[in-house]
């Protein structure tokens, strides 16, 4: 008879597999000290329009009063999910500026891939020595750890900088909570239909306003062998877009926010409506075929090569798009489908926030001020031509993409940060693979809008 | 499995009573360890799971309502035909093509050892970088496949991974692809255990070579073979990285499996008590397959 402690290490070594399974789920938590009870007085942040006519140039220099704390030096923790390549030289520099300019506090810097990000970031803030200061996305994504007191008050840096007199009010209402602001809003962006203009001068075509022109617009390429519209929606945010723009164009702005909110439903007959616009395209063929083997970028070539036109993309698009062929390139409002509905544009606002527990909160409110500085959002928009929030940034320099992404922005009558930013994660998550299974089989919309509507309904009463 | 000969702890407790603790000794930072790592948060999981924790906040008790929804949710369903669909693919293809790889290299075929080494070789690759490179041959407009298949002149090339119907299967070509190679090198091992004079013996009572091999091999394999089989079982139970890197379960879940679903429930929706009852459920279906392999193991053990 075999011994029985051959036995033993056979049960142990195959417990260990299984235990691997099973304690994937578990990473201890910390139990939250801070438990906010908080009395849920529900602040609408998405529904105050971001007011961006108010990029006014002040001429006047402001002297920002930093005071220095003497050595020795402090070293604080910045994690980035500026993942890009040209975010991320940018974000580099940016720390390398603030070094130099601060001699007395080292900033330890890491880059996380942005997908990544977003998983870790609750890790993060609920360790006993978190990063101190982290890249994060204003609105219901920020609300979430405000919300459950994971985040640092900084309205002493607000009120220091006098960032309440030279942020527009959107922005402040954007990170603010109770009274209390805990975000700094540092650069927005708009979205719009990218378009290669090299195709549509080889078809005589123009930008199209209406949808009845962008309808011809994609019947004229698609009659010429050129695939109309391009999307990677292997992770499916680039679909979602559609879906914020065509509810927005159809059903008004207010609306959709507030199915964003939980308070419309996913099977009222209002959203279905939206949706067979969708499937006109779709039906039509004026999508790329096998969307979905495609990550976002994936799709570029084919409009680098001409063989399709238009992509509903993030001002962000231009970051992958070679420098020679930048030019190429130009972008126009997404089609306006009914003339009496107010006009609702995305236009996410990134930012930073600093950890409630964060081990160095001084060095951290000094690196927030230098963020939200003048000085700093100059360069990321001369580098990276994202928006700056603050209106002491002289944008009479800016390239003519830009102004003309501020006109557009100026135009609309509402403000969206995008799908996975104005709903919750969970309802984001269930939301886009519903999208995708739209986008494979459009006759199915009755069946996933009531799928949709099912999981609304448990999200939003869990709530 | 192959210890026969080797000392056996027994003689010890033989050589008197005042040395019999004296294994527990050693084995108690093991345990210890064991316990803190992996028996402790497993138990934890199991606490989790009947918990609305949303790994920021302090977890509150819901009792089972975290099952109920599991069990009413369209997702969770297409989860466990998807994992069955695995573990079927996984205890049929590799394993047959894994032993008809080995009894052919076994002979000394000029090249055996290149050959060997050629199919063993997906095996040492990380599934990350197997799912990457498999995902470039499955893209419909430039990737491999279809340009094959548009080079020999087909017209409507699939989708692969975007098509929800294929893209299960494609992620389970690839991971087959990796997982022969392993298999083939197991039964190889198990080979040079099969005494050649039993083989020897069967030709000269006239055997072919499929009696041989039906009647003589194969009996003698089976030990391997139940190795082979649970752990293809567990290793598609297990699978995650390719489902994750190839379509993250998509279009529309339709490629989603266990593990994977559980990981989005937790990680990326915030609901760490969900992802636990997955991960719960997920153990008790490995658990069934644990127990049969033990169960087998000792049993063998016993008949020897």
């Amino acid at each position: 008879m075999q011994s029985k402690w051959y036995r033993v290490l056979n049960v142990l070594a195959v417990f260990v597999m299984v235990a691997m399974l099973a304690a994937c789920a578990a990473p201890t938590p910390q139990v939250v000290e801070k438990v906010v009870t908080q009395v849920v007085e529900k602040e609408k942040v998405v529904e105050k329009p971001v007011e961006v006519e108010k990029v006014v140039t002040q001429v006047v220099e402001k002297q920002v009063e930093v005071q220095v704390p003497a050595a020795p030096v402090t070293t604080m923790v910045y994690n980035s999910y500026q993942s890009d390549p040209a975010p991320r030289a940018a974000d580099e520099e940016t720390v390398k500026m603030f070094m130099e300019k601060y001699p007395n506090i080292k900033v330890v810097h890491s880059t996380v891939a942005h997908e990544d990000f977003k998983q870790a970031i609750r890790a993060y803030l609920t360790s006993s020595q978190p990063p101190d200061v982290m890249t994060w996305f204003a609105g219901n994504r920020a609300r979430f750890f405000i919300d459950k007191g994971q985040i640092l008050d900084i309205s002493d840096v607000w009120a220091n900088e006098g960032w309440n007199e030279s942020y527009p009010k959107g922005f402040q209402a954007l990170s603010t909570v109770n009274g209390k602001q805990y975000f700094v809003p540092t650069s927005y962006y708009w979205w719009a239909v990218y378009y290669n203009k090299k195709v549509f001068e080889k078809y005589n075509l123009t930008p199209p306003e209406t949808w009845e022109d962008f309808l011809k617009v994609c019947e004229t390429l698609k009659s010429n062998g050129v695939t109309p519209i391009v999307s990677g929606t292997k992770n499916a945010w680039p679909a979602a877009a559609w879906f914020d723009y065509l509810n927005m164009r159809v059903n008004g702005p207010e609306f959709h926010i507030n199915l964003m909110l939980g308070t419309e439903k996913y099977d009222d007959p209002r959203v279905k409506k939206a949706f067979e616009y969708w499937a006109e395209l779709l039906d039509n063929g004026y999508f790329i075929e096998n969307a979905a083997s495609y990550d976002w970028q994936d799709v570029l070539p084919f409009m680098l090569q001409e063989k399709a036109a238009m992509y509903l993309m993030g001002q962000f698009v231009m970051d992958s798009i070679p420098e020679e062929n930048k030019a190429d390139y130009d972008f126009f409002r997404f089609p306006i489908i009914d003339p009496a509905v107010p006009i609702g544009e995305d236009a996410p606002t990134d930012g930073y926030f600093a950890a409630a527990n964060a081990p160095h909160p001084e060095a951290a409110k000094q690196f927030l001020a230098f963020l939200g500085s003048k000085e700093v959002q100059t360069y990321v928009a001369e580098e990276l031509k994202r928006l700056p929030t603050n209106t002491e940034v002289d944008t009479s320099s800016f390239p003519e993409a830009s102004k003309k992404g501020m006109e557009l922005l100026a135009g609309a009558d509402y403000i969206a940060q995008f799908f996975d930013r104005d709903t919750t994660p969970e309802m984001a998550e269930k939301g886009m693979a519903a999208f995708q299974a739209f986008w494979n089989d459009t006759t199915q919309i009755d069946t996933i809008l009531a799928d949709l509507e099912k999981e609304r309904a448990l999200i939003f009463a869990a709530e | 499995m192959a210890t026969k000969g080797a000392i056996r702890p027994g003689r010890w407790r033989q050589s008197g009573g005042k040395t019999a603790w004296i294994p527990y000794l050693f084995l108690a930072a093991p345990l210890a360890l064991f316990l803190m790592w992996v028996i402790g948060p497993m138990i934890y999981s199991f606490y989790l799971s009947l918990t609305n924790w949303d790994g920021v906040s302090a977890p509150a008790f819901i009792g089972l309502r975290n099952y109920v929804r599991l069990f009413d949710d369209k997702i969770f369903w297409i989860a466990i035909g998807n994992n069955a669909k695995w573990v079927i693919s996984f205890i049929t293809l590799p394993v047959v093509i894994g032993l008809a790889l080995a009894m052919v290299l076994n002979r000394d075929i000029p090249g055996a050892k290149a050959i060997k080494s050629a199919f063993y070789s997906p095996y040492i690759i990380a599934p990350v970088v197997i799912g990457l490179i498999w995902g470039w041959m499955y893209q419909p407009a430039t990737g491999l496949f279809n340009s094959v298949l548009n080079a020999v002149g087909v017209e409507k090339t699939p989708g692969w991974l975007s098509d929800p119907r294929l893209a299960t299967w494609c992620i389970i070509a690839a991971a087959i692809w990796r997982q022969v190679g392993y298999v083939m090198t197991l039964y190889l091992a198990g080979l040079q255990g099969v005494d050649p004079s039993l083989i020897d013996a069967s030709q000269v009572d006239g055997c072919n070579f499929w009696q041989t091999f039906r009647n003589v091999i194969l009996p003698l394999l089976s030990p391997v073979t139940v190795v082979v089989v649970v752990i293809s079982i567990i290793d598609s139970l297990r699978s995650f990285d390719l489902v994750f890197v190839m379509t993250r379960g998509g279009p529309a879940n339709s490629s989603s499996v266990l593990a994977n679903m559980m990981y989005i429930e937790a990680f990326n929706n915030y609901k760490m008590g969900y992802g636990a009852a997955i991960a719960v459920v997920l153990f008790l279906i490995t658990a069934v397959f644990i127990f049969i392999y033990l169960w087998q193991t000792l049993r063998t053990e016993l008949e020897y």
